[in-house]
């Protein structure tokens, strides 16, 4: 190198360290920049310039300051960015549909979002600044926002009672309970009943091997002329679902049931004399037909019928369908049953009837001869009696493909937690799922309902049966195991929980015998626990009056003009109704109502009349209720009210029907005490003379 | 030179690209995204998309208003024939469009004798919150047919991206 470029530096060299300080300068810029144009920014900025053009602008200004905002709860675990970009979460006057997003205020819910934060209920990443990342799955955050169509899901993380404002979780959570779920799986906070499937014992000594065989195959019998099933699974057998047996498995496991016989428990002997005064009797059968309509037995139990080409289910789902109950079972089991149910199924929900024989013979030939159907069976192989070797390998098939779960069999050791447990699959990641060949986005919505509404497409060796879920139920389960997240991860959480209340009633004595015998609860309800099938009967002692109490009960009646269902008539002896009606009267009783404190001889008749003109011209209820023939569909009928209540109940009633029965469709009115006494005296007056038993099927609440 | 110009313009580049966030374009169906939906009484394909506040006011409906104002209901039958006059369908938009949200709030809470209409129509105001009026009233706007619009009012500049 010559002397005079000593010091200097190579034109190329400064050429490269021109350009690396030009790099690194805008390497160092990429940081300030990025931030700089940060998408929270830019929906910040857009706030404060949306802000400006709403009229109360220095109100929706109040709290911004230009920065990252967040909720930070240390109680809950909570730091929540969300309100960075989402500023006018909590101000009520940005509620509408117009305000553009993210800016519009979150509806009115029971919770404040400053006092629980976003991510508790909507899931997603709290800390993250970024629109994708908050909202969505990355690499690094496998929670992504819940959809809104499954928000109800959170509600239940923490309310494991029933809420009236989620409705779409409490029918998930009923559905869950309605196909057995917990029978193979562990699900959060539902206990294992202690019946699932029908106790199989003596399953031989009821059906027919060909109907095991052909039960097993398709476990619905109600099908239309083309072999379709009409309606759908969860209707016409809400119990069994559809397993998937090969044909010598339904061959081996035919032959196991059918091979459990033992003599019948109860007598099926009809006496001989009415047999044979009504077997040769044409009307037999008609008779027949109108017993079991009056005793309502579709309360519970659904026939098919026929309606413009369409097969339709009518009744109840309390017990099974009926529709070809004659071809299932032997004749002798059904008057036996009849008779006893709880001998057969401890646990069974049917009422012990009191049958005379001539109702049980016509009633059972009605069942044998009508609802049945000759050419049920017509596609059953021949099969012959069992032999050893089939009914060993069906009784190893029974506990292979859990049977178990759900049936008891005397003398096999019944199955838990056969299936997966699911009690924190809501508060699973993506990556702990198994998605297998199934072609559905990963995420844990589309697996549950992947799983849930065809299992094969997931996991091909698959033991879990096929349910037929239309979408509406699909996303109520959905939304119920969305709900279960297991165990709290944050202590703070674990405070929270508002436990599934757990009312029991279960009254002694002998009115608790006729409770048992009868099973008022399956459709009666008592403070909470019972059916919703018919009235509430919590308070139902200080509504009726005693004499009217032992006739209904003795020949029940509704007036509930469009009601159908009807409570069975039960021939109760006249000791019998009358421990019912003493328990109610003692025991159901509202402190709110004084029964002492009101004299039905103060009701004057000046008073009635004047009530008559409140009741006919003022508040014109006959737009809800009926007197006679004529009046409203709302109310029950009131033509027999001054034999059915009590004037202290009416008293209560009028000055809050919500405090007596709460949700009752009449609304509390304002009306002065002289107007109370007055609807009251009018209404005592109402009375029916031929018939003191026919008042409606007493309630509000319907 | 132009050499150089590519390797200033290659970080620059990147600087701004980085500041876009991603955004799927994935379009949401929206009845699938709403809290609840409402088939409509007139075209039963057709879904009513429901916020919150309007699936709590369906909720309201069919528990205290569905046994008058509406042509069948859970229990069977409807007690519209029985009432005259016969109070207004729930979806009647050509009448209830045209009520203001403060007399519709009016007539639910006081009833219709104190806004001089039949007295068929008992007072709710006693029984329901505040709350829950305004959801039956958000309600019956969501499935009114023909559709209801919000009155006309400045709408704001601001329009987001």
């Amino acid at each position: 190198m010559p002397a005079e470029q000593m010091g200097q530096i190579p034109k190329r060299l400064r050429v490269i360290y021109a350009v690396s300080t030009v790099i690194f300068v805008a390497v160092l810029a990429i940081s300030p920049i990025r931030d700089h144009f940060a998408g929270w920014k830019r929906y910040e900025k857009g706030y404060a310039k949306f802000a400006s053009t709403r009229a109360n602008s220095r109100q929706l200004m109040a709290d911004y300051h230009g920065g990252i905002d967040q909720i930070w709860l240390p109680k809950l675990n909570v730091t929540d960015r969300c309100t960075t970009c989402h500023q006018g979460i909590s101000e009520a006057s940005l509620l509408d549909d117009s305000v553009p997003q993210p800016f519009r205020a979150h509806p009115e819910i029971p919770h404040h979002v400053r006092a629980w934060g976003c991510v508790v209920c909507h899931r997603g990443q709290g800390l993250a600044t970024e629109v994708s990342e908050a909202h969505d799955t990355t690499l690094a955050w496998e929670k992504p926002l819940l959809p809104i169509r499954y928000i109800q899901a959170s509600c239940g993380t923490c309310h494991q009672d029933s809420l009236p404002e989620t409705p779409q979780l409490n029918r998930g959570r009923e559905l869950l309970v309605k196909f057995n779920c917990e029978g193979c799986h562990r699900v959060q906070d539902i206990d294992r009943p202690a019946m699932l499937g029908p106790d199989l014992s003596n399953i031989g000594a009821e059906v027919s091997r060909a109907w095991v065989y052909k039960w097993l195959k398709e476990p619905r019998t109600v099908l239309d002329s083309s072999g379709n099933v009409v309606v759908d699974g969860y209707d016409t057998n809400p119990r069994m679902p559809q397993f998937r047996f090969k044909k010598g498995e339904v061959r081996d496991l035919s032959a196991y049931l059918s091979s459990l016989k033992s003599p019948l428990v109860e007598s099926s002997q009809i006496d001989p004399s009415v047999a044979a005064a009504w077997r040769s009797r044409s009307d037999l059968l008609s008779y027949g037909e109108l017993r079991f309509r009056q005793m309502f037995c579709t309360d519970c139990h659904a026939l098919a019928v026929v309606r413009l080409g369409e097969t339709q289910l009518i009744g109840g789902d309390i017990g099974p369908e009926l529709t070809k109950v004659g071809s299932k079972v032997n004749p002798d089991w059904l008057v036996s049953w009849l008779r006893n149910p709880q001998a057969y199924l401890p646990h069974s929900q049917m009422p012990r009837y009191e049958w005379s024989d001539k109702d049980l013979y016509a009633v059972t030939q009605y069942m044998l001869n009508k609802l049945s159907d000759p050419e049920l069976l017509s596609d059953v192989p021949k099969l012959g009696p069992a032999t050893p070797a089939e009914i060993q390998h069906g009784r190893r098939l029974f506990n292979a493909k859990g049977c178990a779960s759900c049936h008891v069999i005397r003398g096999i050791a019944p199955q838990k937690d056969f299936g997966p447990d699911l009690s924190n699959l809501g508060g699973k990641t993506v990556s702990e799922l198994f998605f297998g060949n199934a072609k559905v986005s990963h995420t844990l919505v589309a697996y549950i309902q992947a799983k849930t509404s065809d299992p094969l497409s997931v996991n091909p060796a698959a033991r879990m049966p096929q349910y037929h879920l239309d979408s509406a139920d699909l996303d109520a389960i959905t939304t119920a195991l969305l709900s279960m997240t297991g165990t709290p991860t944050y202590p703070g959480f674990a405070l929270l929980t508002v436990p599934a209340s757990q009312p029991k009633f279960d009254p002694a004595g002998d009115f608790g015998k006729l409770y048992n015998r009868f099973k008022c609860f399956v459709c009666h309800s008592f403070n909470g626990y019972g059916g919703t099938l018919a009235p509430d009967l919590s308070f139902e002692g200080s509504r009726s009056q005693h004499p009217w109490l032992v006739a209904f009960l003795k020949n029940p009646q509704t007036l509930r003009p469009t009601l159908t269902v009807r409570m069975p008539q039960f021939n109760f002896t006249d000791q019998e109704a009358n421990t019912i009606a003493d328990y109610v009267e003692m025991v159901l009783q509202n402190p709110l109502v004084n029964k002492a404190g009101v004299n039905p001889k103060d009701f004057t008749p000046q008073m009635a009349s004047l009530g008559k003109q409140l009741y006919f011209v003022k508040y014109e209820c006959q737009s809800c209720h009926t007197i006679g023939a004529t009046g409203g569909y709302v109310g029950p009928s009131l033509t027999n009210v001054g034999n059915w209540m009590d004037a202290a109940w009416i008293e209560a009633w009028l000055k809050n029907p919500q405090a007596l029965i709460p949700g009752t469709i009449e609304p509390r009115r304002d009306f002065s005490e002289p107007e109370i006494k007055a609807l009251t005296a009018y209404l005592l007056t109402l009375k029916q003379k031929s018939q003191a038993g026919s008042g409606t099927a007493p309630g509000g609440s319907q | 030179m132009r050499r150089y110009a590519l390797l200033l313009a290659l970080p620059l580049l990147t600087a701004l690209t980085a500041c876009r966030a991603k955004h799927s374009a994935r379009k949401p169906d929206p009845p699938r995204n709403a809290y609840d939906t409402e088939a409509d009484w007139n075209n039963a394909d057709h879904l009513i998309p429901l916020d919150y506040q309007q699936s709590q006011g369906k909720r309201l409906f069919y528990m205290y208003c569905v046994w008058c104002h509406a042509d069948s209901t859970p229990a069977g039958p409807s007690n519209r024939p029985n009432l005259n006059p016969a109070p207004h369908l729930i979806d009647d938009g050509t009448v209830l469009n045209s009520m203001s949200d403060t007399y519709l709030d009016n007539i639910i809470t006081l009833g219709g004798s104190a806004m001089g209409k039949s007295a068929s129509m008992p007072p709710y105001g006693r029984s329901l919150t505040q709350d829950e009026v305004r959801a039956i009233i958000a309600y019956m706007r969501a499935v009114a047919q023909p559709a209801y619009h919000k009155p006309a009012r400045p709408l704001p500049h601001y329009k987001a991206r």
